[in-house]
């Protein structure tokens, strides 16, 4: 299996609260005791965390995405551990974070959006280069799996559709 | 081998049009050979390439790109097949492989309304077509029932015999649609080759929302459904003939096609009546390709109109935001309309047009545009479900004038095989322009009525296109002024007809895969072998 554990043989583990700070940790309580390889790796956990804003990710999804965009850009375990510094350091909320790299011109401000679209649409580099790692398991298709279907996979028995789904997800609500 | 490359019929092109040709000439006891340029497309396959896809609202990107028989391909790259000439871009798309291009396709099965037939005599535009509606009624009926098409009775084109089955569940976002526009906007249900029961061997619809690229059910008809009926008719179909040349006799008429195959073998095929049936593009494109010294240019095109007067239809659109949660993405893509402005006085000042709504998920675009904005975090998941509820979007789909600049030629670039590359030259005139102009006011009324905020009109002066190639191997009564006859036969070959939605000579303002459709049915009962086998002999 292709799991973030297994990419290198590690000698020691790092605890990725070890790589955070008040801010970073404060913005991603529930990934603190994770663990993870190497510091890069971590930086990597870390900013998926932030980036997505989801209490939980898959690791063994985070393993592959992380596999495939280092092979995309070898550079990119730096980078992503100088953003994390960077948003520790300046304590940067995600909301700002692409502005504030855009605005100031910054060599890391393609990671964020290459975070973004792994996590979220399961897509990793761009153009001919792009690669396919996940779709209904994609945060953009789980966000919305509580109403929606991703394409081609079947909603319902015929005529399901024309339920109201908003009053579906109450009484779910209600359910619970 | 050789043998073989002979039939009573041969077919340039599996897709639909061919296809139902063949099945219907098979039956009547032809031997049909269909040669086809592409490759062979499996439904399994594509569903796959399109979880696969890392560009998933390019629908072309499941579909393998012949190395051989290239079609248009814009992303990640433009592969510069379809060569633009201009003024206006016309990136048509289209799928040269077995089944052709409803492979991928919303499965609209509209017809015509009555008006759109005959808008030179009504509104002293562009031209009458050679038949009248009521020609065509009864093999539209024929169509129907072959594909299965759902629909109701107040779309505005008449009948005379009902729909096949019952319109497909309208989803719960159109209902909304609907009560929230009546009685200013009647919304009515899209015909469709969709299943709302098992028909024929398929299943109903469940709402896979996927129609384009790939049904992964079949429950709407498409080309390959139609070529493998005319396979298990006994139709012989030969894959990866790219044919380059239609060869005739010196009274003109069609004696054999040339093809080459993978490995540029140059093949004959003979046969005694010949179809074409390979989109509005590559059928001009061959009929052009096939110029000889007696007919320096080109094949059928003694009127010179080989691959003008080409039509598609343009749309503009706009997208909003509801007061209310809608949640589109269930059930199937494109389930509503509004047709009253389909036919009118009006057609003299400006374009008709239909108003359609999508009912594709927002999800991928949303997520597209969210990234891009730099949306992360814990407000990406608040704001993409806000989209995928809330948004939704119309379009109008607008007729085009034919007009002879518009058109197909061939360009000096060559593709592998070392034959020309399609060229378009494309214009959008007023009359298009002013019926878009009308929408707009459509547009921003539905808006309020639906409590719309955020409002995202499309570019002004910018056109989707439809990918609804027409005209351009028009049909008509005059052989100076159109290519072929109200059968589909070429004005200067007696045996090569044309089954294509090319040969429409308007453009009207609905999909012209069923009016396509009917018209070659219409030809095929025209051909029957008897008749044409008959000839061949006294011909003899």
């Amino acid at each position: 299996m292709n799991c973030l554990n297994e990419l290198k043989k590690p000698t020691r583990r790092v605890l990725l609260k070890g790589l955070l700070t008040a801010y970073t940790a404060s913005l991603i309580p529930f990934a603190l005791a994770e663990t993870v390889d190497t510091p890069e790796q971590g930086a990597f956990v870390a900013l998926s965390a932030i980036i997505a804003g989801r209490q939980s990710l898959d690791p063994v999804l985070a393993g592959m995405l992380y596999k495939a965009l280092v092979e995309q850009d070898p550079g990119f375990p730096q980078a992503a551990k100088e953003l994390l510094a960077l948003i520790n350091q300046r304590q940067i909320d995600p909301m700002q974070l692409q502005k504030t790299l855009d605005d100031e011109k910054s060599s890391l401000a393609s990671v964020p959006r290459k975070v973004a679209m792994a996590w979220f649409m399961g897509v990793v580099g761009s153009g001919a280069q792009a690669r396919c790692l996940a779709y209904e398991h994609a945060l953009n298709a789980q966000i919305v799996a509580d109403v929606l279907k991703p394409p081609t996979y079947a909603y319902g028995a015929y005529g399901s559709w024309a339920r109201n789904p908003t009053v579906e997800l109450k009484k779910e609500v209600n359910n619970v | 081998m050789s043998d073989q490359l002979s039939a009573d019929i041969v077919i340039i092109g599996s897709g639909i049009c061919g296809a139902m040709a063949a099945t219907h000439l098979l039956k009547q006891g032809a031997s049909v050979l269909i040669l086809e340029a592409g490759g062979p497309i499996d439904r399994g396959r594509v569903v796959a390439a399109f979880r696969n896809s890392t560009r998933k609202s390019d629908w072309m990107s499941p579909y393998t790109c012949s190395d051989i028989a290239p079609h248009p391909i814009y992303k990640p790259t433009d592969n510069g097949y379809l060569v633009q000439g201009g003024p206006y871009p016309y990136p048509a798309e289209y799928i040269r492989g077995v089944g052709g291009t409803t492979w991928h396709w919303a499965a609209q099965a509209w017809r015509l309304v009555p008006g759109d037939m005959r808008i030179k005599t009504l509104y002293n535009l562009g031209v009458d077509w050679p038949m009248s509606y009521e020609e065509l009624d009864p093999f539209y009926q024929q169509a129907e029932e072959i594909w299965g098409v759902s629909g109701a009775e107040n779309t505005g084109s008449p009948r005379s015999q009902p729909f096949p089955m019952e319109p497909v569940t309208e989803p719960y976002a159109m209902r909304r649609i609907r009560e929230r526009l009546a009685p200013a906007f009647p919304v009515v249900g899209n015909t469709t080759a969709r299943n709302s029961r098992a028909y024929d061997g398929r299943p109903a619809c469940c709402g896979n929302n996927s129609c384009q690229p790939i049904c992964p059910i079949d429950a709407q008809y498409h080309g390959g459904i139609a070529i493998q009926t005319a396979v298990d008719a006994g139709a012989q179909l030969q894959v990866n003939a790219v044919v380059y040349r239609i060869e005739h006799d010196d009274k003109g008429h069609i004696v054999a096609v040339h093809y080459f195959d993978a490995d540029k073998q140059s093949h004959r095929v003979t046969g005694k009546t010949f179809i074409l049936a390979a989109n509005g593009i590559e059928s001009p494109k061959l009929l052009l390709m096939s110029a000889s010294d007696k007919y320096p240019n080109g094949l059928a095109n003694s009127s010179g109109m080989v691959g003008r007067n080409l039509m598609d239809h343009p749309s503009t659109s706009l997208t909003f935001d509801a007061d209310e949660e809608l949640w589109l993405g269930r059930g199937p893509q494109s389930p509503s309309s509004i047709n009253t402005m389909r036919d009118g006085e009006f057609r003299s000042e400006h374009a008709p047009y239909r108003l359609d709504f999508t009912n594709i998920s927002r999800v991928n675009s949303a997520t597209d545009a969210l990234i891009t904005a730099g949306v992360y975090g814990a407000e990406f998941e608040k704001q993409l479900r806000h989209r995928a509820a809330f948004e939704m979007s119309l379009k109008d789909v607008l007729e085009v004038l034919p007009n002879p600049e518009n058109r197909i030629s061939l360009s000096d670039q060559k593709d592998k095989l070392g034959l020309p590359k399609p060229k378009v030259n494309y214009a959008i005139d007023e009359y298009t322009r002013k019926g878009a102009a009308r929408s707009h006011k459509d547009f921003a009324r539905i808006a309020e009525m639906m409590g719309g905020t955020n409002l995202r009109y499309s570019a002004e002066g910018s056109f989707a296109n439809n990918q609804h190639i027409t005209g351009t191997m028009s049909m008509g009564i005059d052989p100076k002024t159109s290519v072929c006859d109200s059968y589909g036969r070429t004005h200067d070959h007696d045996n090569l007809f044309i089954c294509s939605t090319g040969v429409m000579p308007t453009s009207a303002t609905m999909n012209s895969t069923l009016t396509a459709a009917a018209l070659t049915l219409r030809t095929a009962q025209h051909i029957l072998p008897n008749r044409i086998i008959a000839t061949e002999q006294g011909r003899g």
